[in-house]
């Protein structure tokens, strides 16, 4: 009697928790997936149906006349959007690699954990912290043809420094672009590898130790392979930000000049909101979606291969 | 030995310092083009001494004050978007954490995904939507837009600290006859609540950051502190000075978070997909 008192809720209980499983997260996920649905449906469907009509805004409040696919085939023949295309690509492949490299020598110096290198390291991530914008502002400052500290350096040292300024120069605009991004991002870099490689375990380090291997054998053959996941991750991530990289070109740059520094996110941004060409930046816009997808979709189908959720 | 060993040593700290000028420098001579008298601000050589002042920022925050509403407005923009971000986001990242659902791979990669998308290839058709509502220049229409930003956000980094909770806490109260809310509310969240902080703390410096949205959404009553700086380029001569003055004003709050925060700084930076 006393026995089967105890057992009957016991009996029940997995009925309520298979109810609550089958349907509570979905209720609970559902306003986030929904609320981002409703926020990125409209613009693409939107961009969608602009795409394949002559619109222009300066012209007319509504689409004028149904043109296919004609402003897809105008973006891909436009030599300012293919040139787009390339720069943002060079600045997002250089840029990942040139900051990966420097943050994982700031990493390895920091590791060196003498007194005093922690306020280094602490102080290391302000540039990070900074709104693109604002780091805009502060390098066309420092790159200002008159009285730029960077020009000044670079004259004291007597590297030729062209005569409209580095942003001003066909040759070194990008470069010039490039490190303003270096400059705010490596310390990301530093400041997460740092961390990560302190995580290797010292029984490991000692093990390669007493095997003698050189500081370099140790860095490429055991203590990289440790951190492979956390350093595909952020390349990962930094390079998507660099792809869409807009705010820093707006304020250092506007592109130019001539197309030298023009980024797919300033070509979005000038079409749009400077000509208001609805129609052909639409088609723009599905062109680098699509592009964004097929990098995202490779890139976290290889860096999220193996986790457990 | 030792003396091999010393010379390391030395050699670690020059290369330290030379990490703090490259990387800190550029800071602190923009800070100083805010305070220094205008007509130094592009001497050749460079002057590394000067009287300095508080003029720019007098001129930008008390008279005429140009930014000082623009201020406010960021602070409205971003603790708003925090604010409604958190009822989408908290739910979502609990259910992530601790249920079994279906697609949760995916659902997470999607959320990643979002975050990873060109913000810019979105503003053309917010503009002439919100135009068309009627929203334009408004607050509202920022936040919710910047949800975009702050809700995978939240969901990914929430996520990684609720994952950190021992689910036998929650077991023990399960079997003691709670339901799942109290569960959550009373026993859950309670101690996530640091983790909750952070992540409210690393999406206010997101939206704080955001400048392509305002771009488009905000009117000039409505402008947040990277469009006033921008909108020193507009006027007729550029004045560096107060350009430097609203910049080191837009600076502040997101350095005064990373430094507080330091510990969380490689997570928040890599959505909790990092632990630091």
């Amino acid at each position: 009697m006393s026995v089967q008192t105890v057992l009957a809720p016991q009996a029940e209980k997995p009925v309520r928790p298979s109810f609550v499983r089958r349907y509570l997260p979905y209720l609970l996920i559902a306003p986030s997936v929904i609320m981002l649905l409703s926020l990125i449906a409209y613009p693409l469907l939107f961009a969608l149906r602009s795409s394949l009509y002559f619109w222009n805004l300066q012209i007319a409040p509504q689409p004028l006349t149904f043109v296919g696919l004609a402003n897809y085939v105008q973006a891909l023949n436009a030599f300012d959007f293919r040139d787009a295309l390339v720069n943002t690509l060079v600045l997002s492949v250089t840029g990942t690699a040139i900051e990966f490299a420097f943050g994982l020598a700031i990493a390895l110096l920091l590791l060196k954990a003498l007194p005093g290198m922690n306020v280094v390291r602490a102080l290391l991530i302000l540039p990070t912290t900074i709104a693109p914008i604002v780091v805009g502002f502060l390098f066309r400052y420092l790159y200002d043809p008159g009285g730029g500290l960077i020009t000044w350096l670079l004259r004291v040292f007597g590297a030729p420094v062209p005569p409209m300024g580095l942003l001003g120069s066909p040759t070194t605009a990008l470069a010039a672009v490039l490190f303003a991004d270096v400059w705010q991002w490596t310390p990301f870099f530093a400041i997460v590898l740092y961390a990560s490689l302190l995580s290797v375990p010292d029984e490991i380090i000692e093990a390669a130790r007493l095997d003698r291997a050189s500081p370099l054998t140790m860095l490429i053959r055991i203590k990289l392979p440790l951190i492979r996941r956390t350093a595909v991750i952020i390349a990962m991530l930094r390079f998507m930000q660099l792809f869409n990289t807009f705010d820093t070109v707006l304020v250092l740059t506007r592109g130019g000049p001539g197309t030298s520094t023009r980024t797919l996110g300033y070509s979005l941004y000038e079409q749009g909101l400077i000509n208001f060409n609805i129609g052909l930046v639409s088609a723009m816009t599905w062109i680098t979606v699509l592009i964004v997808n097929v990098i995202v979709a490779l890139y976290v189908s290889f860096a999220f291969r193996n986790e457990e959720w | 030995m030792l003396r091999q060993k010393a010379f390391f040593s030395g050699l670690t700290y020059v290369g330290g310092l030379l990490v703090l000028a490259i990387f800190i420098g550029p800071i602190v001579w923009f800070i100083a083009l805010a305070i220094r008298p205008a007509e130094t601000a592009f001497a050749m050589p460079p002057q590394f001494t000067f009287q300095p002042g508080l003029d720019a920022f007098r001129h930008i925050l008390v008279n005429p004050g140009t930014n000082a509403p623009q201020l406010v407005n960021s602070l409205i923009v971003a603790i708003g978007a925090v604010a409604l971000n958190l009822p989408f986001s908290v739910p979502a990242a609990y259910a992530l954490s601790r249920f079994k659902v279906r697609g949760k791979k995916n659902i997470m990669l999607w959320y990643l995904g979002l975050l990873m998308a060109p913000p810019i290839a979105f503003l053309i058709p917010y503009f002439i939507l919100i135009t068309r509502v009627g929203l334009q220049g408004t607050y509202f229409s920022m936040v919710l837009v910047l949800q975009t930003i702050t809700i995978p956000f939240s969901v990914w980094l929430m996520k990684s600290f609720i994952d950190e909770v021992p689910s036998e806490l929650e077991e023990a109260a399960r079997v003691d006859g709670a339901r799942w809310y109290t569960v959550m509310w009373r026993i859950t969240l309670p101690i996530v609540r640091p983790g909750i902080i952070v992540t409210s703390m690393f999406a206010f410096v997101f939206a704080w950051n955001n400048a392509a949205f305002p771009l488009v959404l905000s009117s000039r009553s409505t402008a947040t502190l990277p469009i006033g700086t921008l909108g020193y380029f507009a006027t007729s001569g550029v004045t560096w000075n107060f350009i430097a003055a609203a910049a080191v004003l837009a600076m502040i709050p997101p350095m005064i978070i990373f430094l507080v925060f330091d510990r969380y700084v490689v997570r928040g930076l890599t959505f909790g997909s990092v632990k630091g």
